[in-house]
């Protein structure tokens, strides 16, 4: 006859072991990029009482640190990494109800976009699918957004991150305008602005008073990231 | 006497067989009454909703036979004449001409060897240097004018730049309608007047759908206005392969098509007979960088299978070459540059644009123009093809001279050897005289040249009073925009 101690302690074992596989396998199957899979496999830890910041900080997020470093060493390619942090985006929005204060870190909200006048979109959607993919919740309003739509959204999504997209030198300056207007409307130290673009440069970041410059979708978590730490 | 013979006046080069062809048209066609496109103008949505087309809000669809009646009324000649009055830009079937590209952000700087942003002093560098260099037929503003006093009107005071050092026929990008409207009164001011203009065009406009399958206002308000001046335009889509085309070559030439297809109904519904010109950069998103590859061999295979479309369908090519990813002119960049020039050589491309362009279409370079100019004379020299009649093949000599005799000094070699590329900046000497020239590499010789052309070139001046007019135009601009 165990005594009731030994038999918690023999459970706990036992759950905690089918914690770790579980969370193990949940960074592989997103590293796969297998999004079913990965949806199941979320959905039978919570059933099995797992705690959903667990599954965030110790089983996705990890996970996806591992693609981002596979694709800086070049094991890992485009079509492959967007699917991995679509699969990401899926179960975040899965687990976002669930997931108590403290849970997220530095994930939070995004607003993105393409300033007005300009039309381009790849690298901006790039970017969005990048920070989705490291657990952000991700508003996208898309091109040609004049000024007013970035500081209304910024009021009504109250998001840490802004991103602007801008591909022309004729609207580059656009930018510096929003930064402006959020200015104006008091709420510039609400957000960390974050802005690229093939014209754009870390210098040209600094002059409208942005907050970061990334030079590719790829660098552009990591940089965030450690800025948010660093402000903490 | 002799029969069926087939005798190659120049070398020949063919990416798709006709049935291919064949294959993504219909595809194409298909594209269009499944699946449609975006449109947003008001004046476009019209046109269509009177048509045959089948319009929901923003979104049309086009019958296959609406399509077959409007291909029917493209040109399949257009003859662009400079300012300096030669009518030297043929743009039909079969016949290559070679331009640099547009509106590059940066600028290699050659005193400091860094990047930095262009300028209207850069512009006016490149015109000089394509209005020298002979294997250039047209000028593309190779980089943008970014110190112009607003961005609104940047597109006149750019033409003003390469108009000031250029005198050969041009392709120019613009910032709308509005602005297409002012660069082509400047255009007709120069030629003549509209009428005159009309008929010897100085430059053709350049105008891109969105893919996949979007038309903004901007676009379609440029392409009705060279539809209602006969003025030449291209429309050329920039569709990357797995990013905004399918990741198969076949599936991005089939929705490239189905896109310009879309404007030929379009132009042809505003006034028949456009003087449109199809186009395309049909290459890749980079899937390890995310980067849009002016590089690429995709690049030179889908650019070379969509001239081989646009002779079947008897439309003329806008297509690229010259082109790299290097972020410097190095080893890269000449191989890359040199492979997609060859390939929209041969493929019969009637404006091969983007010359010159280093760094995936972001960073412009002097020199770069000036080490292309090389490349497309070597390039030119083996679309030549080989000439197989009786004194090209030389029996009569090669009986005179016999075995063991030589050929240097008969009059056979003195005659020929003139038909060969004589190279002006490749080096081909033995080594002892390279070391004694200073061991130069082609960097060395592209950088000496530049500055050569530079300080030496001076282009025929605009007409005095002609230039006024030209910027009470610009000036005119600027004070609506102020
Ligand atoms: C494809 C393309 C187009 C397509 C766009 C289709 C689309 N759906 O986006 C079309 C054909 C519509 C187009 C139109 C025009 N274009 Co364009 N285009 C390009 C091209 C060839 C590639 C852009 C691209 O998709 N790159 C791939 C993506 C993945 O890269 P990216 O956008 O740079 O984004 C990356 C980074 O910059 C960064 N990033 C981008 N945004 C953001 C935002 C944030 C927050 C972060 C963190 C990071 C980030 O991350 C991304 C991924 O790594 C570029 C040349 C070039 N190499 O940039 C010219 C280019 C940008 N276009 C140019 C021009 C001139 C035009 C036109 C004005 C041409 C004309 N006169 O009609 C029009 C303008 C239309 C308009 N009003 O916007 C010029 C700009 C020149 C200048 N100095 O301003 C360029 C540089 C080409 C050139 N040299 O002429 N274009």
């Amino acid at each position: 006859m165990l005594t009731l101690k030994e038999l918690l302690i023999t459970y706990n074992h036992k759950y905690n072991s089918i914690m770790s596989t579980y969370l193990s396998n949940i960074s592989e199957t997103l590293i796969s990029g297998k999004g079913d899979e990965l949806k199941k496999l979320i959905e039978s830890a919570v059933n099995d009482g797992a705690n959903p910041g667990e599954i965030l900080n110790q089983g996705l997020l990890p996970g996806m640190d591992a693609v981002g470093q596979k694709w800086k060493d070049g094991d890992m390619f485009m079509p492959e990494v967007l699917r991995s942090a679509k699969a990401m985006s899926n179960s975040m929005d899965y687990l976002r109800p669930m997931l108590k204060e403290g849970d997220m870190g530095n994930a939070g909200t995004m607003v993105i976009g393409t300033v007005a006048g300009d039309l381009h979109d790849i690298g901006k959607d790039l970017a969005a699918m990048m920070f989705e993919g490291a657990g952000y919740k991700v508003i996208n309003l898309g091109i040609d957004q004049p000024g007013e739509s970035f500081v209304n959204a910024v009021k009504e999504h109250q998001p840490n991150i802004l991103g602007m997209s801008a591909l022309l030198t004729t609207t580059m300056p656009r930018m510096g305008e929003v930064i402006n207007s959020l200015k104006e409307a008091g709420i510039r130290d609400q957000v960390t602005v974050i802005i690229g673009g093939a014209p754009v440069t870390e210098e040209y970041a600094g002059e409208i008073g942005a907050d970061l410059y990334a030079p590719n979708a790829g660098s552009a978590v990591e940089i965030t990231n450690e800025f948010l730490q660093q402000a903490q | 006497m002799k029969i069926s013979q087939t005798i190659n006046q120049s070398t020949r080069f063919r990416v798709l067989s006709e049935d291919q062809i064949e294959q993504i048209y219909f595809a194409a066609l298909e594209v269009l009454e499944r699946t449609g496109a975006m449109f947003y103008h008001e004046e476009a949505i019209e046109l269509f909703r009177n048509s045959h087309a089948v319009v929901r809000e923003n979104h049309v669809r086009v019958p296959a036979c609406m399509v077959e009646e409007a291909l029917n009324f493209y040109p399949r000649k257009i003859t662009l004449k400079g300012r300096n009055g030669k009518r030297s830009l043929h743009i039909q079937k079969d016949t290559v001409t070679f331009g640099t590209g547009s509106d590059l952000p940066f600028t290699y700087d050659r005193e400091t060897g860094e990047r930095r942003r262009t300028t209207y002093k850069d512009v006016n560098n490149a015109a000089k240097l394509v209005d020298a260099l002979s294997h250039y037929d047209f000028f593309m503003s190779h980089g943008i004018v970014s110190d112009a006093p607003n961005p609104q009107t940047y597109d006149r005071h750019q033409f003003m730049a390469m108009l000031e050092q250029c005198t050969k026929p041009m392709v120019l990008t613009s910032v709308d309608g509005e602005g297409l409207e002012d660069l082509w009164k400047m255009g007709c001011l120069i030629q003549g007047g509209e009428e005159e203009f009309r008929l010897n065009p100085l430059f053709v406009a350049y105008i891109e759908p969105i893919s996949p399958l979007k038309n903004d206002r901007t676009a379609v308000e440029k392409l009705l206005f060279a539809a209602d001046k006969k003025l030449p335009a291209m429309y050329t889509p920039c569709p990357s392969s797995g990013a905004t085309a399918p990741a198969t070559i076949a599936g991005m030439l089939v929705q490239s098509l189905a896109e310009t297809l879309m404007a030929v109904v379009l132009c042809h519904l505003k006034k028949p007979g456009t003087p449109l010109i199809m186009g395309g950069v049909t290459t890749l998103l980079d899937m390890k960088m995310s980067t849009y590859s002016y590089g690429a061999p995709e690049l030179s295979l889908a650019s070379a299978a969509n001239t081989d479309i646009s002779k079947w369908l008897n439309l003329l090519m806008f297509s690229t070459g010259g082109c790299t990813d290097s972020k410097i002119l190095d080893e890269q960049a000449a191989s890359e540059q040199m492979m997609n020039l060859f390939y929209s050589y041969l493929s019969g491309a009637n404006l091969v644009h983007d010359v010159g362009y280093i760094d995936h279409g972001t960073n412009a370079s002097l020199e770069s123009l000036v080490l292309n100019q090389e490349m497309m004379g070597m390039v030119k020299q083996f679309g030549k093809g080989i000439n197989t009649d009786d004194e090209h093949l030389a029996l009569d000599l090669i009986e005179e001279v016999g075995p063991g005799g030589e050929y240097v000094t008969t009059d056979h070699t003195f005659d020929h050897w003139k038909e060969w590329y004589l190279p002006k900046l490749q080096d081909r000497s033995d080594y002892e005289t390279w070391q004694k020239g200073g061991s130069k590499t082609m960097l060395d010789r592209v950088n000496e040249r530049t500055q050569e052309l530079l300080d030496t070139h001076t282009p025929e001046p605009l007409d005095e009073k002609l230039e006024k007019e030209l910027r009470e135009v610009v000036a005119a601009a600027d004070k609506r925009h102020s």
